[in-house]
C-alpha cells in the first residue's frame, strides 16, 4: 500500500462514521424482523429490541437481540443470537450456516446434550450481506475462566466438567446417522475426506493437510506444520469408531449455571471424525487458555479418566497426544491459510494479522509433542 | 524469526484497522482525533524504520569527523573555547567509525532461501524414514534441535497472553 493510499485510508474515516450511524443498525433490525416472522411458527408481529454486536469467537460476526413476537395474539420475548458470516475472503472457516442449523437441531432433538435451539438460517446473502443464522440465547455464564485459577465459580468446576464430559460422551456415542442424516458433515469442507473406514478417514484427512500446505505457508516458519502432518502420517494410532465430532471443543465454547453445562456452543466446525480429536483440541486450548478442563472432575482422576470410564475406550495419553496434533492440524489449516490470504492482501481484515499471535502460541505445544529436543513448557 | 509478514506489513495493518474498525465507531471528537494521530505516528514509524539504524551509524561517523575537522580548522587559536573543541576532538572525535549497517534485503532473501531449504528437507527425510532409513531419524533430530529454540524465541518475542484477545 503506497503513501497515497494510506492517506486515503486515514481521511475516509469521516465518511464511514456517517454511513454507520445513518444506516447499518436500522437495516439489520428490519431484516431481522422479516426473518423472525418467517422462522417463528405462528408469529404475526415481530419487534427487534436491544440489538447489539457482541465480542467472542474469531470466525463469525455475532449480535444479541430480543425478538418481541406476537403468537396467537400473545406477546412473547425470545432472547436470540444472530451469527453472521464475514465476507468470504475474510472467513477463517468456510462453513455453512444451514448445515450448522440442521446439526444443532439434530443434536437438540436426538440427544441429551445441552444446546440452544437454532431458529434457522438465512442463506440468501442479499438479506444480511452474508449468510446468517439465528439461535436462541441460552441462559448461563460464558465466563468459563471463572471456573479456574481462583475464579468465583471455581467451586462448580468439578460438577460442570463432569457434565461436560458426559455431554461429550453422549455426542461421541450417538449413532452418526441420527446427527448426519444428509451426509453434510462427512466432508464439510469438501476436500475429499473419506469416512468409509477409520483408516480412510485418517489417511484422507492427512492427505488434505499435506495438500493444503502450500495454501498456508506464509513463511518458512510454518514448516513445523509440515513436520507435524508428515509425522502424523508415519505414526497412526489404533483405530476407534468414528463419531460426530464437535470440532472446536474448547474452554470458551460452553455455558454453565449452578454446576451444569447449559449449552455447548459454536458447532460450525463439526464433522464426522475420530472422537479423540475433541479431547486433543481441548487439551491444546486448555494450555493456551490457562484453563484446567482436563484436570476435572478431580474425584474421577480428570476428564480423560472419566471419559474412559464412561466409554470403556481406554484412550491412552499417547493417543491423546496424537490427536492433539491431529486436531491442531484441523484448525491450523484454515487459520494459517487465512493468515496467508491476508499477507497476500487478498483482503485487509485486521483480525487475520492479529491471529498470527494465537497461531504462533500453539507451536510450543506442537514441538513438545513432536519431541523437539530441549523443548519443555 | 519469520520475515513474512514484514514489520511494515503489521504497521500498515494497524493504520487500516484504525480506519476500518475503530474510527467508524468513535463518536467522541477527542478520541477520534487521537486515533487519527495514532495513524499518523504509525505512518511516521513506517517511514523511519527502514532508515533509522543506518542513519544513526552514518551520523555517528560523520560527527566524529566533524569534531576532528573543527579542531583542525581552529589550529593556532589559543582560547579556552578552542581548547574545549580540541579536547572534544581528542576524545569523542577519536571514536572509531562504526561499520555501516549491511543492506537488509539480501540478508532477508538469504534467510528466506535457507528456510525453504530446511522446509523441503522435511519432505525428503519423510520419504527416507518411510523407507526404513534409520539415519533419516538422526538428520530429522538435527533439524528439530535447531528449530526448537527458534520457535520458542519466535513466540516469546511476538506473542502476548497466548493471543486470546477476542476469543470469548
Amino acid at each position: 500500500m503506497g503513501d497515497d493510499e494510506i492517506h486515503f485510508v486515514m481521511i475516509r474515516s469521516t465518511e464511514m462514521i456517517c454511513s454507520f450511524v445513518d444506516g447499518g443498525g436500522f437495516v439489520l433490525n428490519e431484516q431481522l424482523q422479516g426473518l423472525m416472522l418467517r422462522l417463528i411458527p405462528g408469529a404475526t408481529d415481530v419487534a427487534i429490541e436491544e440489538l447489539v454486536p457482541i465480542p467472542g469467537g474469531f470466525s463469525r460476526e455475532t449480535f444479541r437481540f430480543d425478538a418481541r413476537v406476537k403468537v396467537a395474539g400473545v406477546d412473547e420475548v425470545f432472547p436470540c443470537i444472530l451469527r453472521k458470516d464475514p465476507p468470504k475472503a475474510a472467513a477463517l472457516l468456510d462453513t455453512s450456516r444451514q448445515v450448522e442449523h440442521e446439526l444443532i437441531e439434530a443434536v437438540r432433538l436426538n440427544t441429551t446434550i445441552p444446546v440452544t435451539r437454532s431458529w434457522g438460517a438465512e442463506m440468501d446473502a442479499s438479506v444480511f450481506g452474508e449468510p446468517a443464522m439465528v439461535l436462541q440465547r441460552s441462559h448461563g455464564s460464558g465466563q468459563t475462566s471463572e471456573l479456574f485459577n481462583g475464579g468465583v465459580d471455581e467451586h462448580q468446576a468439578d460438577d460442570v466438567m463432569r457434565h461436560l464430559c458426559e455431554s461429550m460422551v453422549a455426542l461421541h456415542t450417538t449413532d452418526i446417522s441420527k446427527l448426519n442424516p444428509g451426509g453434510a458433515l462427512s466432508d464439510p469442507r469438501n476436500v475429499g475426506i473419506d469416512i468409509s473406514s477409520w483408516d480412510s478417514y485418517i489417511d484422507s484427512t492427512i492427505a488434505y493437510y499435506l495438500g493444503a500446505y502450500h495454501e498456508l505457508d506464509f513463511d518458512p516458519i510454518t514448516m513445523v506444520l509440515l513436520d507435524m502432518f508428515l509425522t502424523l502420517r508415519r505414526s497412526k494410532p489404533r483405530p476407534l469408531q468414528l463419531s460426530l465430532v464437535h470440532g472446536d471443543f474448547n474452554p470458551a465454547n460452553f455455558l454453565y449455571h449452578e454446576g451444569k453445562v447449559t449449552a455447548l456452543i459454536d458447532w460450525e466446525n463439526s464433522h464426522i471424525g475420530d472422537p479423540r480429536e475433541d479431547l486433543g483440541w481441548m487439551t491444546t486450548m486448555d494450555i493456551l487458555s490457562n484453563s484446567h478442563v482436563m484436570d476435572h472432575p478431580r474425584d474421577k482422576g480428570g476428564f480423560l479418566n472419566y471419559y474412559n470410564e464412561l466409554t470403556g475406550w481406554n484412550i491412552t495419553p499417547e493417543e491423546l497426544d496424537y490427536f492433539t496434533l491431529f486436531g491442531t492440524g484441523n484448525i491450523a489449516v484454515p487459520v494459517f491459510s487465512a493468515i496467508k490470504r491476508r499477507i497476500n492482501k487478498e483482503h485487509m481484515q485486521f483480525l487475520h494479522l492479529y491471529i498470527i499471535q494465537p497461531a504462533l502460541s500453539s507451536i510450543p505445544n506442537v514441538i513438545r509433542l513432536l519431541n523437539y529436543p530441549g523443548v519443555s513448557l | 524469526m519469520n520475515t513474512n509478514p514484514k514489520i511494515d506489513d503489521l504497521l500498515e495493518g494497524l493504520i487500516v484497522a484504525i480506519a476500518d474498525d475503530i474510527l467508524p465507531n468513535v463518536t467522541n471528537a477527542k478520541a477520534y482525533a487521537t486515533a487519527m494521530m495514532m495513524q499518523s505516528l504509525i505512518q511516521g514509524i513506517r517511514q523511519r524504520l527502514p532508515v533509522f539504524e543506518a542513519g544513526v551509524v552514518e551520523e555517528h561517523n560523520q560527527m566524529t569527523q566533524v569534531l576532528r575537522d573543527m579542531a583542525a580548522a581552529l589550529s593556532g587559536v589559543a582560547t579556552p573555547e578552542a581548547d574545549r573543541i580540541r579536547e572534544r576532538a581528542a576524545t569523542l572525535g577519536q571514536l572509531p567509525d562504526l561499520p555501516l549497517k549491511p543492506e537488509w534485503q539480501p540478508i532477508e532473501d538469504a534467510h528466506l532461501q535457507l528456510g525453504h531449504a530446511l522446509e523441503e528437507s522435511f519432505t525428503d527425510l519423510d520419504v527416507l524414514q518411510r523407507a526404513g532409513n534409520a539415519q533419516a531419524e538422526v538428520a530429522l533430530t538435527i533439524m528439530r534441535t535447531h528449530l526448537g529454540p527458534r520457535y520458542i524465541r519466535e513466540v516469546q518475542s511476538f506473542v502476548l497472553g497466548g493471543g486470546m484477545i477476542g476469543r470469548g
